[in-house]
């Protein structure tokens, strides 16, 4: 499967072909370390068709690169590979489990004349290693979160069922993968929370509490609103990927039905109840129909020390959404869910019309939102916190980005440097399309502002920082 | 007048990059230097055309190895009159393909055999331990190989030694060309190992350092010119030192080079003295002081290209032998030919000074000539009583920070594009021990990368850390590179800019070659 998205230049017959996915493989040296038998390293390995030697010969060289860089750092092994064509990047989730992303390099095709092959140019300088590590690990904290870790899978099953599993859940993922609109905030991974007042986040706070007093099956819950988090009883790590999971892929696929009208055929299960708007996005579609399935999806947390794995029901009512996770050793029953229905549906719809409420009125508050000279992303490795005005919307399909893409890899290339040394810093460049970009690093925070002001200088930009950190972050400490 | 000097600007710009602008004016100059200035107008630009042939970035230097260079040295050749010079370049050039590789690396260094069992006894550093932590702590690495995977050059530790990696070095290399894809590096946390092929040999260089690759590329490539005929017949030395050369000294990463500060009255006897020191075969005649360049007097429509010129500073830095006499030495410039010789008068004006004089031939029995030229230029220095100015300027430090007056300023590079000439003051307390220094020259080549990055260049760069606040910018005619202590702010270093711009244009006569001299 190559994602090769053409787009036609204007005026000009060159075609621009975006970074894409060449080939994805996960590999245990240790499962076949005789000669003759390397195809059993082999755990998984996409695209299939490719011919069993040439698969022997990729992973071969992964293997080879990685020990070839252990002569130079015993500990820390290679993490990419640059080529003229493309990008391996490596990660070893587990012991000796590795997995490998390659990428193939953005290019230029020019046709050439008589009728000669076009010339291909290959774009090396555009892709950010970070952006991608940061991808492939991403892909294992998901399979992870519904899968447990490899080397469970292997103890239950041995190779035959790690490769079942690894098979079932990649050749799905990896086609939602949009490797093109990758950018600085895979790197981050962050949540993003929502910003609420006091009374309205201790309702809530409440509100969790008595459900899982009185649900007590339920282990952890987890709120948001509007696709932002408000409170959650997970770790950190774990609530990392669930939000992930939730933002984009789950929550989006569900919004359709939503957005069409009370009487359309997409949400017949809204018809036998008209007390709440609550409904489960996992698990049974209508509780009231006869052969309805309690069925959930099971999640792995808490995967280094008690491993535990959990039933994740999410419920949701307009746009307030509960995730409870309850231990899957038990059977979930139509009672609980419907008791779990009566009980959250009516209080859910009622909160999440005082959030709206309250939300309302802290916007009229701030004033009305003109279009602002700068753009920026926040992030807070503490906390994991999250906030971008780049980005537009971020669903399953594309991340919108307001800014030009050449900007965003600015930003990646400072945030580079800040990752290289473990000091505060702040660095602001001038681009050659007079765009100014600052960067800034204090602590566990780092803040990368774009503005678009021509002709201001250094200490006008600088000014211009000082103002939006006053005003969008006026409790958080920058350093000057 | 910004327009009137943007269309001067534009005028210059030949065909092949290659030659050097046309003369122009003093009144061409502009009088109060702003940031905008244009290439060829600010300060240090020189006068009368420049010395140097000038790569506009490293992509330049770097342009496909020989052919290419094999391609502009013809069109050159095309372009000026047919000098004797190229001619007997070119002539070399196809007796060195047909002689075969072997032959190459033999004949390039006939005369370089005592000094080699010299440096060969004195390399007592090489003899570690290739699995030590010692060995895997060096910053910066680099190891030559042949393309049979035969091991040529390692920094640190020796060839038997490695010859098991450079072995799997040659593999991965091949791998991946079988599959008509090319290695370019390889990243890991805190280090990168690059890959270079340069045919007929293979570079690999690993560095520790936060210099991107984009950098380390480059330096390696540069080296190779080098490499291919001075290393092949036993000078190791020369690489080492050219390596270690490559961690102190910004002129090359800023492709340019330093003068001595020297009044302009100075040095205008001395260019002139040498300029009458002339002889029919002589190409070039360079006067140094350590790695400063005192004049340079070429022959007309020849120009030397700083890398070359760095490579003579090497060659002389890095052995002594030439302070005991008159040394004869058949030497390569590869950016002006890389398949080409000239021979080379290699002198100091005294044993104990640090002045040396270069004298470039194209005739390998000119030495006598040479020889005679050096007196004649002594004579006339002496008679004119400029030597013993010379020699002040020489026993005195290039120049503090402070002079320039600009409070928090602790060190800076400026480099006129056009010249190729770059300025910078003595390094100051906190980057005189060599770690420090090294530390420095490596932020400055961060700023650099940023600022020359293929894809996405930048105008401004200003970095505020812990240790120093770092503040670089590149506009059409100069290239600058500020440090400040971190009590440093924003608004100083943007004043700071145009005072140290107008500083440099009121003593630019002292730090540059404003109007180098031909024959």
């Amino acid at each position: 499967m190559l994602m090769i998205r053409p787009r036609m230049a204007s005026g000009t017959q060159e075609k621009q072909y975006t970074p894409s996915l060449l080939s994805f493989f996960i590999y245990n040296p240790k499962f076949g370390p005789r000669e003759g038998e390397e195809e059993k390293k082999i755990l998984f390995y996409h695209p299939i068709e490719i011919e069993k030697n040439e698969k022997i010969r990729n992973v071969g060289l992964c293997e080879a690169i990685v020990q070839f860089t252990r002569t130079f750092c015993p500990t820390k092994p290679a993490k990419s590979l640059h080529t003229q064509k493309n990008r391996q990047v490596f990660h070893e989730p587990e012991e000796n489990y590795w997995m490998v992303m390659v990428v193939r390099n953005p290019m230029v095709e020019k046709p050439n004349k008589d009728g000669k092959p076009p010339t291909v140019e290959y774009q090396e300088d555009e892709i950010i290693d970070s952006v991608y590590g940061s991808v492939l690990k991403q892909c294992y904290s998901m399979y992870k979160l519904f899968n447990g870790t490899f080397s469970r899978a292997f103890d239950a099953g041995g190779v035959e069922l790690l490769i079942q599993k690894l098979e079932k859940f990649f050749y799905r993922y990896l086609q939602t993968l949009h490797l093109q609109s990758c950018d600085l905030l895979d790197v981050f991974g962050g949540i993003a929370f929502f910003p609420l007042d006091k009374m309205t986040y201790l309702k809530i706070q409440s509100f969790v509490n008595r459900v899982e007093e009185s649900l007590s099956l339920v282990k952890y819950t987890a709120f948001l609103y509007n696709d932002q988090l408000i409170w959650s009883g997970l770790e950190q790590e774990d609530m990392r990927i669930l939000f992930k999971y939730l933002t984009t892929s789950l929550f989006p696929r569900h919004t359709e039905p939503e957005l069409a009208g009370r009487d359309s055929p997409l949400r017949p299960e809204l018809t036998g109840n008209l007390l709440h708007y609550g409904r489960f996005l996992t698990g049974p579609a209508n509780l009231k129909d006869p052969d309805a399935k309690f069925r959930f999806p099971r999640i792995f947390v808490n995967t280094e020390d008690s491993y535990e794995e959990l039933h994740l029901i999410v419920y949701k009512a307009m746009s307030a959404a509960v995730c409870f996770m309850v231990n899957a050793a038990v059977d979930l029953s139509r009672e609980f869910c419907e008791q779990l229905d009566s009980l959250v549906g009516p209080q859910l719809t009622l909160l999440a019309s005082d959030i709206c409420e309250q939300y309302n009125i802290n916007r009229r508050i701030s004033g009305p939102e003109k279009e602002p000279q700068f753009k920026f992303i926040y992030f807070n490795h503490m906390n994991l916190a999250e906030k971008s005005t780049i980005h537009m919307r971020k669903t399953t399909s594309v991340s919108l980005t307001s800014v030009h893409p050449d900007l965003m890899k600015i930003l990646g290339d400072i945030n580079c440097d800040f990752a290289r040394v473990d000091e505060d810093e702040e660095i602001i460049v001038k681009a050659m399309t007079d765009y100014w970009v600052v960067g800034k690093k204090s602590d566990q925070r780092e803040l990368y502002v774009i503005l678009n002001q021509k002709n201001a200088n250094l200490i006008e930009v600088n000014e211009e920082v000082k103002r939006l950190c006053a005003t969008q972050f006026n409790n958080i400490f920058f350093l000057d | 007048m910004a327009a009137d000097v943007h269309n001067k600007g534009a005028s210059w710009e030949v065909k092949n990059g290659n030659l050097a602008p046309v003369d122009r004016l003093q009144k061409d100059r502009s009088d109060s230097p702003t940031p905008g200035l244009v290439e060829g107008t600010e300060p240090g630009a020189g006068q009368e055309g420049a010395m140097f042939v000038h790569a506009q970035s490293f992509e330049d230097l770097t342009a496909e190895g020989e052919p290419n260079t094999n391609d502009r040295s013809a069109e050159t050749g095309d372009l000026s009159p047919a000098v004797s010079v190229e001619a007997v370049a070119r002539n070399a050039q196809e007796e060195v393909l047909e002689e075969g590789e072997e032959e190459r690396e033999g004949s390039s260094e006939p005369a370089r055999e005592e000094e080699t069992k010299q440096v060969r006894s004195s390399n007592k550093a090489k003899d570690e331990d290739v699995t030590s932590e010692t060995w895997r702590s060096h910053r910066k690495h680099l190891f030559v190989l042949s393309e049979a995977g035969k091991p040529i050059y390692t920094r640190y530790g020796t060839e038997e030694a490695l010859s098991s990696i450079m072995g799997v070095m040659m593999l991965l290399m091949s791998f991946l060309e079988d599959k008509k894809n090319i290695i370019r590096s390889i990243h890991a946390d805190g280090y990168r190992v690059v890959f270079l092929r340069k045919s007929p040999l293979i570079l690999v260089g690993v560095s520790r350092t936060s210099c991107s690759d984009r950098e380390l590329t480059p330096r390696t490539s540069n080296r190779q010119s080098y490499d291919l005929r001075r290393l092949l017949a036993g000078s190791e030395h020369l690489t080492d030192s050219l390596l270690q050369l490559l961690d102190r000294d910004p002129g090359l990463l800023l492709s340019a080079v330093m003068c001595l500060p020297l009044a302009d009255s100075a040095r205008d006897v001395v260019s002139s003295s040498l300029q009458a020191a002339k002889s029919k075969n002589l190409v070039f005649s360079i006067l140094l002081a350590g790695n400063r360049l005192v004049t340079l007097v070429r022959k007309k429509d020849q120009f030397l290209h700083h890398m070359d010129l760095h490579l003579l500073f090497n060659l002389v830095g890095s052995s002594s032998a030439f302070r005991q006499g008159e040394g004869w030495t058949p030497i390569c410039l590869p950016k002006f030919n890389p398949a080409g010789f000239f021979h080379a008068h290699i002198s100091y004006l005294e044993p104990a000074s640090d002045l040396c004089l270069i004298l470039v031939s194209t005739d390998r029995e000119d030495f006598f000539n040479l020889s005679d030229c050096k007196t004649r230029f002594l004579e006339r220095l002496r008679k004119r009583s400029a030597y013993q100015a010379l020699q002040e300027a020489l026993s005195m430090p290039s120049y503090p920070v402070s002079q320039v007056g600009i409070p928090e300023l602790r060190h800076f590079v400026y480099k006129s594009k056009s010249s190729g000439l770059y300025t910078s003051p003595d390094l100051p307390v906190p980057y005189q021990a060599v770690e420090e220094h090294e530390r420095l020259i490596g932020l400055y080549q961060n700023l650099h990368s940023c600022l020359h990055h293929p894809t996405r260049p930048l105008r401004y760069m200003y970095c505020c850390r812990e240790t120093e606040n770092l503040y670089a910018l590149v506009t059409s005619g100069f290239e600058l590179y500020l440090c400040f202590s971190p009590l440093g702010t924003k608004a100083l270093a943007v004043s700071a800019v145009p005072k140290l711009v107008k500083w440099i244009r009121k003593e630019e006569d002292r730090l540059f070659i404003l109007s180098p001299l031909t024959y």
